[in-house]
């Protein structure tokens, strides 16, 4: 049910007249010509933008606008007269007194006649979400990954064959779409207020029904998925969906809006105790650029559900889910797929011993000496497949010394006081190692 | 619908001696003529209306009271317009426990006498908003402003003047509970410069420890001055939206961020959003002690840092980017290295400005030492 009225009056009585003798002067009740909603994800927020054609008479004209019972932020209303911007001035835009949810323009128009218009406003309750289903082959090699944007609305509108766009950004918000809906007056009051009467929801059911009928006759036939046409605007990348959609109130539609297979993955695993614990985790990496076979647009955030493909019959294994960051263009990805259990890490503080004693006078207490440690670290690899496993320690302080001997692979220092071993072990593998830290304590830090 | 809650009453001199009952015999109530708003004031709304006072020859009581409204008594001030020689305001009295005053009018002879009235208003004010909207390179915006008129003050207005501090002038009405809006300033193209700045003091040095993605701030700036079509006035604080033309005829919503009150020649800076594809990394290399001074005991009591902070700037983006590097350092300091020109912001923050091609990355490695640290 729309519940957005648009009510025309040609206004050729005297300005003193007031609005409620004004609204009864109904002369026309225009449809909406179409419709563009701009969907958020990174808050509360859709941008819409409504085009309708309105009877002009020359002189002054008000026009009425309601929108009782949706989430429509009134102190983003605007309208535009479009080409006619020349020859129709929007004069002002009021909210009377002691009626809710209404406003009026007082519209010059030097001509008589139609006009397109388009009125733009905010609305909370339509939302957006990405997800993805990655798919690895049986090797683990590569993946297939396709990426969904699943569209809700629950605004309190219709949106009937409208152009959605969504946008993948970070925009700042000082106020909540809905909290300036749900504002008894539109810009609030110099005069403290009481709290604002609660809002009035449609019933689900009847949302429900309404929303199968416009359904069952509304949608575009098309042999094929809508196509997104992705573009960078600003920080964000618009995506806009092939075509129109209408999406009742109450009611989510759910596009594809990316597919690649062959995407070349690393099969990663990482041991941090600070960070897991004692347990591995398994990582899914890859790219999000044209080496992966992607890199066309950034990855909007969100759930993403990791299967594997176990046999030539395709039959599929579930791996696990992450939720993922925003994956610029360009960047690394790492999946965090959650406890390995056929990858081991095993580190065995081997040795303990402390040395180097300082003394200071006076009363020969000790003011400084090392620490030595050696650890044992075994990394087993249980799989069939090769993994690539980085082991990462974070030492007390800086002061150390660090030495190391065995299959320790690549051994790089992280920042000060964290640094990290990378295996890459073929299937059925153990590989070992052991590194001795020199810890300096007190006096034996100086000069160090 | 009458609101009207001002009331004006004109007593002849012959009814002087009885206050009380003279205020319930009315005599004659002058309506308003013209009345003017004042909106350039953020805490308070003064009004002036005028007036034409009948007068008789003699003394007139003139008796102002208001009910539903909420007037200043001190702010109420009357000044006679036109024969101001021969039309003299004698004295102002307060009747007890009422929202009054009554004035005492001498005229020489019996007029009619136009008055102006002013008072501060509560409960009406203005808020001031704006719109702008970025070329799709984000260089100029056109920008909007509107003046958005909130009247709760329990009086109706008629036909008035409304006077922002800046921009057009309204003949218009309001009405006790209506809130108005009006476009009243607009300047295209204004100049925008685009900076994203990242505060070591603020955001978490490694994004890959972070569950979420750590945007940099993404800001406009907006000076104020000839050079931007603006600097004849104060720009003053208010909701900001920004929109971006996306080329296609239509605009999408890039953000919003309150404008602080901006002075000419001043720059208004904005907060529109965040951007993820532009991503800093920072980590401390090195921190060591130097120049270890001891006493007696051999105890260090005064020492010098040699530390080294590595800043990496990657840039996801299709576009270059400037990127403002804010790093602090307490205490005494000097820099010893530095890959990048710097400038010292104060005397514990440096400012770097750093560009980082399109698609690339620029790693900052600077070294400084506190000095004298106990």
């Amino acid at each position: 049910m729309n519940r957005i009225r648009l009510i025309i009056c040609a206004m050729f009585i005297l300005a003193s007249v007031s609005y409620v003798q004004a609204r009864i002067d109904l002369v026309t009740l225009p449809e909406r010509d179409s419709v563009q909603l701009t969907i958020y994800n990174s808050a509360d927020i859709t941008l819409v933008r409504d085009s309708r054609t309105l009877t002009m008479s020359k002189g002054e004209n008000t026009l009425q606008f309601s929108w009782a019972n949706t989430l429509i932020d009134p102190t983003s209303i605007e309208i535009f007269a479009n080409t006619m911007a020349d020859k129709i001035n929007i004069m002002e835009l009021s909210f009377p007194p002691r009626v809710k949810d209404l406003g009026l323009w007082r519209i010059n128009s030097e001509v008589s006649g139609r006009a397109p218009f388009e009125i733009n406003y905010f609305t909370s309750g339509i939302s957006w979400r990405a997800y993805y289903i990655a798919t690895l082959s049986t090797d683990e090699k590569t993946m297939e990954l396709e990426g969904y944007v699943r569209v809700t609305n629950n605004s309190g509108e219709d949106y009937e064959k409208a152009q959605v766009r969504v946008i993948v950004g970070t925009i700042n918000l000082l106020e909540e779409i809905s909290a300036l809906a749900g504002r008894q007056y539109p810009y609030g009051s110099p005069v403290t207020q009481p709290p604002p009467a609660p809002q009035v929801r449609a019933r689900y059911e009847e949302a429900v029904m309404e929303a199968k009928s416009q359904l069952a006759g509304s949608m575009d036939y098309m042999d094929r998925p809508k196509e997104i046409i992705k573009e960078g605007l600003s920080e964000y990348f618009l995506y806009t969906i092939e075509g129109r959609e209408t999406i009742p109130n109450g009611w989510s539609r759910r596009l594809i809006s990316l597919k690649q297979g062959d995407i070349p993955v690393i099969n990663f695993y990482k041991y941090e105790e600070e960070k897991y614990g004692q347990d591995v985790i398994r990582f899914i990496a890859f790219a999000n650029d044209k080496e992966h076979k992607l890199g066309d647009e950034p990855l909007p955030d969100g759930v993403i559900k990791a299967f594997r493909f176990v046999d030539a019959d395709k039959y599929i294994t579930y791996i696990g889910s992450d939720n993922t960051r925003y994956i610029p263009i360009g960047e690394k990805v790492e999946l965090n797929m959650g406890k390995a259990l056929d990858v081991e890490v095993e580190v065995k503080l081997v040795n303990y011993a402390t040395k180097n004693y300082q003394f200071k006078n006076p009363g020969n207490n000790i003011s400084g000496w090392d620490e030595e440690k050696t650890y044992e670290v075994t990394v087993s690899n249980y799989r069939d497949i090769p993994v690539k496993v980085e082991v990462t320690r974070n030492l007390p302080h800086q002061y150390f010394e660090l030495s190391r001997k065995g299959d320790f692979g690549e051994y790089a220092g992280i920042d000060i006081d964290t640094v990290r071993f990378t295996l890459s072990l073929p299937p059925k593998a153990v590989k070992k190692f052991n590194y001795t830290v020199t810890q300096f304590e007190g006096d034996r830090r100086q000069g160090k | 619908m009458q609101l009207k809650r001002l009331i004006m009453i004109v007593l002849f001199a012959l009814l002087a001696c009885f206050p009380c009952l003279a205020r319930i015999k009315l005599v004659a109530v002058p309506e308003r003529d013209k009345a003017s708003v004042r909106l350039d004031n953020p805490s308070a709304t003064y009004v002036e209306e005028e007036r034409v006072l009948l007068l008789q020859e003699g003394i007139n009581k003139v008796d102002f009271s208001w009910r539903g409204v909420m007037i200043d008594p001190d702010s109420i001030r009357i000044r006679i317009l036109q024969n101001p020689d021969e039309v003299i305001l004698l004295s102002v009295s307060y009747p007890p426990d009422e929202n009054a005053l009554v004035w005492e009018i001498s005229s020489s002879r019996a007029r009619e006498e136009k008055i102006r009235i002013g008072y501060i208003l509560r409960n009406i004010d203005h808020l001031v908003t704006y719109k702008m909207i970025a070329d799709k390179l984000e260089t100029k915006v056109d920008m909007q402003s509107f003046l958005v008129v909130r009247n709760f003050s329990g009086e109706d207005f008629s036909d008035a003047g409304f006077y922002p501090e800046y921009g057009d002038t309204f003949q218009n009405s309001s009405q006790h509970e209506e809130t108005k809006q009006f476009l009243f300033f607009r300047k295209d193209p204004v100049p925008v410069e685009k900076v994203f700045t990242f505060d070591a003091g603020k955001l978490p040095w490694d994004p890959e420890e972070q569950d979420t993605n750590v945007g940099i701030p993404v800001t406009y700036v907006i000076r104020n001055d000839k050079a931007s079509g603006l600097g004849e006035s104060s720009l003053w604080w208010g909701k900001v939206r920004v929109f971006q033309d996306d080329g296609k005829g239509s605009t999408i919503f890039l953000g919003e961020d309150y404008a602080p009150f901006t002075p000419s020649g001043k720059k208004m800076e904005l907060k529109i959003g965040e951007s993820r594809d532009i991503v800093v990394t920072q980590h401390k290399m090195k921190d060591t002690r130097i120049n270890l001074r001891h006493n007696q005991s051999n105890t260090v009591i005064l020492y010098d840092t040699d530390e080294t902070i590595q800043a990496r700037i990657e840039n996801f983006r299709d576009q270059p980017a400037i990127l403002t590097l804010i790093e602090h350092i307490p205490g005494q300091w000097d820099m010893s290295e530095s890959t990048h020109e710097y400038e010292k912001e104060n005397a514990n923050t440096v400012r770097f400005l750093i560009s980082v091609p399109a698609q690339g990355e620029e790693t900052v490695v600077f070294n400084y030492n506190r000095r004298n640290v106990r």
